[in-house]
């Protein structure tokens, strides 16, 4: 009997997948009436920004932005409130073997590179494809590398937490200077300057650049917080 | 004015960023600046409330784009109700915790007050915003300050409690996801009135898939019937005001969801009474379950479930005296259970394992806390004259208005059912000797604690003898939730604005 009635309901449900998977209608322009063309058309003229993308998710949608900024927030005290009775000190954690020579020396030489590269991603996010959550992945990584390398490579938790402290409150000061400047949550109060230059579009940038660096140090703290876990 | 409505949202998230600085220098500030956040949160929404009332629904925009482009805020008199009453018992279980955590280390005391701020302002998030990807967004900020809370106390139980939620919170939130792209790509919108302007031109399977995974992407947070497994675990594991917090605040906006997509984006009324459906096996299953249980907060976590099961039913009849009486049932259920919830945790202090065998004979010890306890029993239960009977009432009036006779019946026989499970435990604390080789010790109730259960129970006499007090309210939301063109009308064209 309970066998029956959850295959009746899974062959219902496979039944409506099918057909909504099977018949994508590729051909039709099926966002006849959508918010796409006021967004490509918009970003250019009125917010002058090269990258729809960072438009869309900076200004557009600059509130889901802040949330899920808020969520990874979230994510990282969260992880960090379960795994902290048991971390280790600094030096001693769960890496086993020692990185070997070529890694530590390569690390070395491209560290730089790497930061350089993140803080170019999250700086140009509004001109090139990229941006905040993408800059600051990047930089994480670097930050990874140099911590996988070297067994005392250590970076201060406190100086992390007052950097995702600090881009969080800007980004909803910007919010407010939004509110009162411009009438709302958020808005652009800023102005956009030329299209395609680098001081362009105005909060636009500024709010992603805040975004990089909160998700760097997130990132960081997350990985600074795995690694000394205790296994 | 002291604000619009994104402070409600705006104001948390700024004051999560900042306890961290201030905590460095001061100590104390991470449990006072939540409580100041959470009273300013419901001043502001009891003011935004009142002023809706008067001047109509309050459509905000953000980012200075009008709402089928930009995310929009709707403070009407449904959404405006439930935010008040969330924020309001956001406020309670602050008050309730404040020295609860007194004996937890610093920067455990942080992050739960940091987790318990958020879970409020997610919850009110989901409610007022008009846009369904920002919904998902406040969706996932409820989900992962619920996961944290409940792995709270780092144990083996908790943790595993925690994961299952985690599992079950993150795949319905997958599901969720997939139901907004199929949206999204038959309509090219998210904001919840254009798709309701608009779903008629969906093709009718991808409205049914979409559909189906709307349900199961929010049925974990509403907590109905298949998707509820995380429930009992969670409420057991995580810390008693949590649970509170819980029942009182996270379900109401799953609910919330759930309606506002059956109703509002997908037209249901009709002779699909899917609601009707999945309340009635909620209620059934749960509530049956909640007989068996042998620890208190497992049975409590069981009714809450079942009451929610009780909320879609009302819900699901369509008519203005079902959505009526399910809001009352809302209300009621936000009131009461936080308070079992808080007053069952104050006897269960001294107890990991939270039986119901371990608060035997406990009225002689904790006699304000177990009348309390007592109180809030037989109003859930829905024994006049306290608050449940009027809700239970106005759901059984609002059946037989429709002549579903077999709800009715139902109903009256869960009904029972209740007061069987709840009257065994008032009978273990009043009519039992106290003895110490079964029972706890007793816990010397917290002043602030004592503050918190005493406005609820105020609440709970206030709706029981003058029901009039809050049925007028109730009576605009309902109408408010039903009538979709108004809705559809308000949000597509630009609100007035407060801020002047």
């Amino acid at each position: 009997m309970k066998k029956a009635i959850v295959i009746f309901f899974l062959a219902v449900f496979g039944y409506f997948m099918a057909i909504t998977f099977l018949s994508p209608e590729f051909e039709a322009d099926r966002n006849r009436n959508g918010v796409k063309d006021f967004y490509l058309e918009k970003t250019v003229s009125d917010l002058k920004t090269a990258n729809t993308v960072t438009a869309i998710v900076v200004n557009f949608r600059g509130f889901d932005t802040l949330g899920e900024v808020t969520v990874l927030f979230l994510a990282a005290t969260a992880l960090g409130s379960i795994l902290f009775k048991k971390r280790h000190h600094i030096g001693e954690r769960t890496v086993l073997y020692p990185a070997s020579t070529i890694v530590g020396s390569g690390a070395k030489l491209i560290f730089p590179a790497i930061i350089l590269l993140g803080a170019y991603v999250f700086i140009h996010g509004h001109l090139t494809p990229g941006g905040g959550f993408q800059g600051g992945t990047i930089i994480a990584t670097g930050f990874l590398l140099m911590l996988i390398s070297y067994r005392n490579f250590s970076i201060s938790h406190n100086i992390l937490s007052v950097i995702e402290s600090l881009a969080g409150i800007l980004f909803v000061v910007f919010g407010f200077m939004g509110l009162i400047y411009g009438g709302s949550f958020l808005e652009n109060f800023m102005g956009t300057g030329i299209l395609n230059d680098l001081f362009s579009g105005g909060v636009i940038p500024v709010i992603y650049i805040l975004v990089g660096f909160k998700v760097a140090a997130e990132l960081t703290g997350l990985i600074y917080t795995i690694l000394h876990e205790k296994g | 004015m002291v604000g619009t409505p994104v402070f409600l949202i705006a104001i948390p998230l700024l004051a999560a960023f900042l306890i961290p600085l201030i905590g460095m220098i001061w100590k104390e500030s991470v449990r006072i600046i939540p409580g100041l956040v959470l009273a300013y949160m419901t001043v502001l929404s009891a003011s935004l409330y009142l002023f809706i009332l008067e001047n109509g629904t309050y459509v905000e925009t953000i980012a200075g784009w009008q709402a089928p482009w930009g995310i929009d805020l709707v403070f009407s008199p449904l959404t405006g109700l439930l935010a008040t009453i969330m924020t309001f018992m956001g406020f309670i279980v602050w008050l309730y915790s404040y020295r609860f955590k007194s004996n937890v280390e610093f920067e455990a005391a942080k992050k739960y007050f940091i987790f318990l701020m958020l879970l409020v302002a997610g919850s009110v998030g989901i409610v007022i915003t008009g846009d369904i990807f920002n919904q998902f967004v406040f969706i996932e900020i409820v989900g992962i300050s619920a996961y944290a809370l409940t792995a709270f106390y780092t144990g083996r139980n908790s943790a595993e409690a925690a994961f299952k939620y985690l599992i079950m919170g993150s795949l319905s939130a997958s599901a969720l996801l997939i139901a907004i792209i199929i949206v999204y790509a038959q309509l090219g919108t998210l904001n919840m009135a254009e798709i309701a302007a608009n779903i008629d031109q969906m093709n009718v399977h991808y409205r049914i898939i979409a559909m189906i995974f709307f349900i199961i992407g929010i049925g974990v947070e509403a907590e109905i019937f298949p998707l509820n497994g995380w429930a009992p675990d969670a409420y057991t594991e995580a810390p008693g005001p949590v649970g509170g917090a819980f029942s009182g605040i996270v379900v109401k906006a799953g609910i919330y969801a759930m309606v506002r997509m059956m109703f509002t984006l997908f037209d249901i009324s009709g002779p699909m009474k899917i609601l009707i459906v999945i309340g009635l096996v909620t209620l059934i299953v749960a509530e049956t379950s909640a007989l068996r249980q042998e620890k208190l907060k497992r049975m409590l976590a069981y009714s809450s479930i079942g009451q929610m099961g009780l909320v879609l039913v009302a819900f699901g009849m369509g008519t203005k005296a079902g959505v009526f009486a399910a809001l009352f049932l809302m209300l009621n259920h936000a009131i009461i259970k936080p308070l079992l919830f808080l007053s069952g945790s104050f006897l269960t202090f001294n107890t990991t394992e939270k039986y119901i065998s371990q608060i035997t004979g406990m009225a002689k010890k904790m006699p304000v806390v177990s009348v309390l306890f007592a109180l809030g029993a037989l109003a859930i239960s829905g024994l006049p004259p306290f608050s449940g009977f009027w809700s239970k009432l106005s759901v059984l009036t609002a059946a037989a208005d429709e002549n579903l006779m077999l709800i009715i019946a139902l109903v009256l026989i869960i009904s029972v059912i209740e007061i069987v499970y709840y009257f065994r435990v008032i009978n273990r604390l009043f009519f039992f000797e106290y003895d110490e080789s079964v029972s706890v010790k007793p816990h010397k109730p917290g002043f602030n604690g004592m503050i918190a259960l005493f406005i609820l129970a105020g609440l709970i006499l206030l709706i029981g003898f003058y029901p009039a007090s809050v049925t007028g309210y109730l009576d605009l939301a309902a109408d408010d939730l039903l009538n979709t063109h108004q809705y559809i009308d308000k949000v597509l064209q630009l609100g007035q604005s407060i801020i002047q």
